[in-house]
């Protein structure tokens, strides 16, 4: 057995730990939350300080804390063993702290490359669970670490995590409203617009390589498509009146805005390029914030036709249009769930905004946040995480929590304000 | 509209205690869920409109807030020709009788120093709400108050509208006699 294990670290099959992602099952009622140990990184052959490479337990940890299928934590190592490997008896330290999975991962560097192992073990049945080695230099530490996140996740859970997203947001830090990229955690800030205008409501799009927004900085609020590589922007649409609250179709061929070429905001599709506009509502209400259910058939929008604010829902092609929220006097922001079985949106009431979900057919409505003004939800891609921007009294910015409400963390560590952030593709 | 005078009054009584009533008239009709939004502005003839009896007794004759000279607005123009800002209701982009004074006021500048310059009319909207809802408010209250003053005789060809939604408040604070003066519609002249 003990020699079973040994080789099948050296073989570190990307596929052969899925036939094992049964063994934990996380989701049966009644069962604990599973603890999982992230040792600190062994370094060998590496000129890196064991402070610069604190970061992947930390990271590591802080993946799997959010993810809400685990209970992490980062420990001293227990074996001060010269590699990841473990003998048989290496795991009753970890197994008496009362750990389930244990994350050891190593560093071996050339020059600048550096490479880092990661191994999750199975501290109960004493086995390697899967392992990883990435490549790169000692910039991709944070990147090496969410992606074995995602991996130790999908063992977990048999899905594909989001932990190497991004989250595209505006802020005003610089005095204007400009947009900025960061991780998913909040780290590695970077801002993409400087045109010193106000700008608004950042969309990915599918393939997460570009985003499309408004911008006023030719005037008129003009939607804009840029790459995230390149400072490049082009004009998408530049209607008379508002060009606004931009968004994607699931397969990347349209693009739902709002528009009020026509007199009043309304709903119209238009190529990926900016031509051909569709007129999806015709009534004398505004409507606006379009959002579509991933298998583009639906689009969830905002209109205020009977009155005050409230999200409605229709086919792509502008029929059967019917109302979704009832409860509630303004309900808006909708944003359909990359799964397709619910839509988050925000409501304001006398104490403020706070962010509910609903099923599609406005069953199961629910509050998820309570503490100050929330607004903006936008679905991680794996739809496991809400983001969505906060000023409570723990601070203003871009909180991420689960889909259920729990976990509710800020992310973004400048200070500032923060609106409307959105969450990139895989 | 009757309903809404008891909080109206009630309003204007807060109000008045605050600022011994010298300016506090807009700041006085609170929201009414109740009343759904008039889906488009009726535009109404320059005489007094339907609802001047009913709005009256509320509506002190000085409607402006002291500060609210428009900045933008009186570039490049003599001071006689100066456009007055106009203000609205939470959520409404419904011509109070107030505005709609000051609206025949403007449309008149207009028609007699302004006759050949390009305007804009840029809505606005308090704190609020939503941002992206609140564009889509500001663009509806500068519709109106174009509407408005082509109907009496301004020629729409010079006439132009832009929705800041809230993103430019003309003043700073979380109370009603700041969103008061931040729900409105500024004539720039180009």
């Amino acid at each position: 057995m003990k020699i079973l294990i040994i080789l099948l670290l050296f073989i570190m099959l990307p596929g052969e730990s899925s036939a094992q992602s049964g063994y934990i099952e996380v989701t049966a009622p009644g069962s604990r939350m599973l603890k999982l140990a992230v040792d600190a990184p062994l370094l060998r052959t590496a000129s890196l300080s064991a402070d610069s490479v604190k970061l992947i337990p930390d990271v590591l940890t802080f993946d799997m804390n959010m993810s809400g299928t685990v209970t992490a934590e980062t420990r001293p190592a227990y074996v001060t063993a010269k590699s990841t490997s473990l003998m048989e008896s290496d795991f009753a330290p970890w197994l008496n702290a009362g750990f389930d999975l244990l994350v050891r991962s190593e560093i071996t560097q050339t020059g600048d490359q550096v490479a880092v192992e990661f191994r999750l073990f199975d501290v109960v049945n004493r086995k390697v669970t899967t392992s990883k080695r990435y490549l790169g230099t000692a910039s991709d530490l944070r990147r090496f670490s969410h992606l074995f996140a995602d991996e130790i996740l999908r063992v977990i859970t048999g899905e594909k995590g989001a932990f190497t997203t991004r989250i595209a947001y505006v802020s005003t830090q610089t005095g204007n409203k400009e947009i900025y990229i960061m991780d998913w955690d909040g780290y590695n800030p970077l801002p993409l617009t400087k045109n010193h205008s106000i700008n608004m409501n950042p969309d990915f799009t599918p393939d997460g390589r570009q985003i499309i927004f408004t911008s006023y900085k030719r005037g008129n609020p003009d939607l804009y498509r840029r790459s995230l590589s390149n400072t490049a922007e082009v004009v998408v649409s530049k209607r008379r009146g508002l060009n606004i609250t931009g968004s994607w179709a699931p397969d990347g061929s349209k693009i739902a805005l709002a528009l009020s070429k026509d007199g009043d905001a309304e709903i119209y599709t238009l190529n990926k390029d900016g031509a051909a506009p569709v007129r999806l509502t015709v009534n004398s209400a505004l409507d606006l914030y379009p959002s579509w259910s991933p298998d583009g058939t639906q689009i969830a929008f905002v209109s205020d036709r009977l009155g005050k604010p409230q999200v409605f829902l229709m086919k792509s092609d502008g029929s059967n249009v019917r109302r979704l929220t009832t409860t509630g006097s303004y309900n808006v922001n909708p944003r359909w769930s990359p799964k397709g079985d619910k839509i988050a949106y925000s409501r304001m009431s006398s104490n403020g905004f706070n962010i509910f979900s609903v099923s599609p057919d406005g069953s199961a409505d629910r509050q998820l946040t309570t503490d100050g003004n929330n607004e903006n939800p936008a679905w991680s891609p794996d739809g496991r995480f809400i983001c969505f921007s906060s000023k409570r009294s723990s601070g203003a910015g871009v909180y991420v929590m689960r889909s259920d409400g729990t976990g509710q963390t800020k992310v973004t560590h400048a200070k500032g304000t923060f609106f409307q952030p959105t969450w990139s593709a895989h | 509209m009757k309903k809404l005078r008891v909080p109206m009054l009630a309003g204007l009584g807060l109000v008045a205690l605050f600022i011994g009533g010298c300016a506090g008239n807009e700041a006085v009709k609170k929201d009414s869920a109740a009343v759904p939004a008039a889906v488009t502005e009726k535009v109404e003839p320059a005489i007094p409109a339907k609802n001047t009896d009913a709005n009256a007794a509320q509506m002190a004759p000085q409607i402006q807030p002291a500060q609210s000279e428009a900045s933008t607005s009186t570039m490049n123009v003599p001071v006689e020709a100066r456009l007055e800002t106009v203000y609205f209701d939470f959520d409404k982009a419904d011509l109070r009788q107030d505005t709609r004074d000051v609206l025949a006021k403007n449309a008149d500048t207009i028609l007699k120093t302004l006759a050949e310059r390009k305007i804009q009319i840029e809505g606005h909207c308090d704190e609020r709400g939503s941002a992206e809802y609140n564009l889509a408010l500001g663009e509806r209250r500068a519709k109106a108050a174009l509407k408005y003053i082509t109907t009496l005789g301004v020629k729409e060809g010079n006439l132009s509208i832009i929705s800041y939604g809230k993103e430019k408040p003309a003043v700073q604070g979380n109370d009603e006699s700041a969103w008061a003066k931040n729900r409105r519609a500024e004539f720039v002249v180009k």
